[in-house]
């Protein structure tokens, strides 16, 4: 077994002291630990210490107006069974069922997430199609960062070593959707994925491509094919065609680049079509 | 902290420990220290469910899990027996559908299931049910009878 002390700081600053005391590179963050335990099991972390975040006080699900902000340790379980969540941000709870399973569920994180940036996590792709942004403390203050930008490839974030990501802000509840391929519903990494989402404030689409290394990304040329609000059948198609050549598809064990081309237009299809369906589209 | 003592409420029981490492996993402290050999290893990675336990009633998978991250919460495995007549509803569930064969995921689907009926209540679906279940594995492949159990509970329900 690999060894490690663990500490559970009792507040942000706290927190902070602790990763200091233990830079460079001897401290880990635990949150749900779904990511990081693996990571050490396998030796591809070499925590010294293991900061805990369980006595933080962000695990919250905060309204105000059309946005919402969710707290970076609540368990993704939380929010899959807030009956608002679902129904206002409906792209976003089914991107959240599809990660591994309701027990793994019951501990992963959001904040955990977004921090280990995997190429296949299910949440990024919805995240960006969300313009989420996330909050990031530190012992210099409070910063924001679009998703975007705070994503940068596997494992590698915008994220200094003291600091730490408090939470993840949406701006507006969007009718929104989430598709995938994958070989089993449960703990397995999609071969590709589309979340898709239309804002009834300027009734534009964003369209994000999950399973694509280094990182999931927006597909823009997508999302202009879509022209705002309801797009015609030809625009559907036009849109399906941008993201198959937007994207750089690689060939791996999972599947071929021509499979997964062919995969992601049908995709864009369903989740333009799911989006529309929701609730609060705006015609 | 290296390691220190912890507190469990296991089964209804008060369990307690000195010296548990930073880094012991609660499947380990479950099995090693308290003996309680019903909850299983299989993958270790958090992909196969054998290890599911509830924690203060949610399923959790016990070997992606630090024990002092737990600490002071109450624990329930497939050994609660009486303390959980949920669970004890599940297990004649299972047993009158012939439900395992070799059994060594039984107590993973069984616990499982049963932090769901607890989670959900009367609102439990079938689909609710089986979703509950998909991360587990059976190597026998004995997923049919499995789904009867579902079945038979959703008739049963009380
Ligand atoms: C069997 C299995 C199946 C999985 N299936 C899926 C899947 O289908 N889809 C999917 O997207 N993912 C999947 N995952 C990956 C993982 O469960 C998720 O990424 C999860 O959301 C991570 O959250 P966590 O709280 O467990 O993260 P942790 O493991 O606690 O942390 C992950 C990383 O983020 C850092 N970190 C965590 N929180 C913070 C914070 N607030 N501030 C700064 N840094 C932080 C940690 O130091 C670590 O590097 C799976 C994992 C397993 C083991
Ligand atoms: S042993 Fe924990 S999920 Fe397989
Ligand atoms: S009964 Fe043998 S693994 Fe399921």
């Amino acid at each position: 077994m690999v060894e490690f002390d663990l500490v559970a700081p009792r507040s942000a600053d706290e927190a902070f002291a602790a990763l200091r005391a233990a830079a460079p590179d001897g401290a880990a963050v635990l949150a749900g630990g779904t990511d990081l335990l693996p990571d050490v099991d396998e030796g591809r972390q070499r925590p010294r210490v293991v900061v805990s975040l369980r006595h933080l006080p962000w695990r919250t699900l905060d309204w105000a107006g059309p946005s919402l902000t969710i707290g970076s340790t609540l368990p993704l379980r939380a929010l899959e069974q807030d009956p608002d969540l679902v129904r206002r941000f409906p792209g976003l709870a089914e991107a959240i069922r599809d990660v591994g399973s309701v027990a793994l569920r019951h501990r992963a994180t959001l904040g955990g997430n977004v921090v280990r940036a995997a190429p296949t996590s299910d949440l990024v792709p919805v995240l960006l199609a969300l313009d989420a942004e996330v909050e990031i403390v530190g012992p210099r203050g409070t910063r924001r960062l679009p998703v975007d930008r705070f994503v940068r490839a596997s494992r590698r974030v915008d994220l200094g070593p003291e600091e730490l990501v408090r939470a993840v802000w949406f701006p507006e509840a969007r009718p929104s959707a989430y598709r995938w391929q994958r070989v089993r519903p449960a703990n397995d990494i999609s071969q590709v994925a589309v979340a898709a989402a239309c804002s009834p404030a300027d009734r534009r689409w964003r369209i994000a491509v999950g399973g694509v290394a280094p990182r999931p990304v927006r597909i823009p040329s997508a999302a202009e094919a879509l022209g705002a609000g309801a797009p015609t059948a030809a625009a559907v198609a036009r849109a399906a065609r941008a993201a198959a050549d937007a994207v750089a598809f690689p060939t791996d064990r999972r599947a071929s680049a021509d499979y997964r081309r062919h995969l992601v237009a049908t995709l864009v299809e369903r989740v333009v079509d799911a989006v529309v369906r929701a609730e609060g589209f705006p015609r | 902290m290296t390691g220190g003592p912890i507190a469990l409420r296991v089964n209804g029981v008060e369990r307690r420990a000195s010296d548990v490492p930073a880094s012991e996993r609660l499947l380990d402290t479950l099995r090693w220290r308290f003996d309680l050999k019903g909850t299983k290893e299989g993958c270790r990675t958090g992909g196969c469910g054998a290890c599911t336990v509830l924690v203060d009633g949610e399923s959790t998978l016990s070997c992606l899990t630090l024990t002092h991250e737990v600490d002071g919460r109450a624990v329930a495995t497939i050994e609660a027996g009486g303390e959980s007549p949920t669970m004890e509803r599940v297990r004649a569930a299972f047993v009158a559908e012939g439900a395992l064969q070799c059994g060594y995921c039984t107590p993973g689907f069984v616990v499982a299931l049963t932090g769901l009926l607890e989670e959900r209540g009367r609102a439990a679906s079938r689909d609710e049910m089986l979703e509950a279940l998909a991360g587990n594995l059976c190597r026998c492949t004995g997923y049919a009878a499995i789904g009867r159990a579902v079945e038979r509970l959703r008739a049963e329900a009380p």
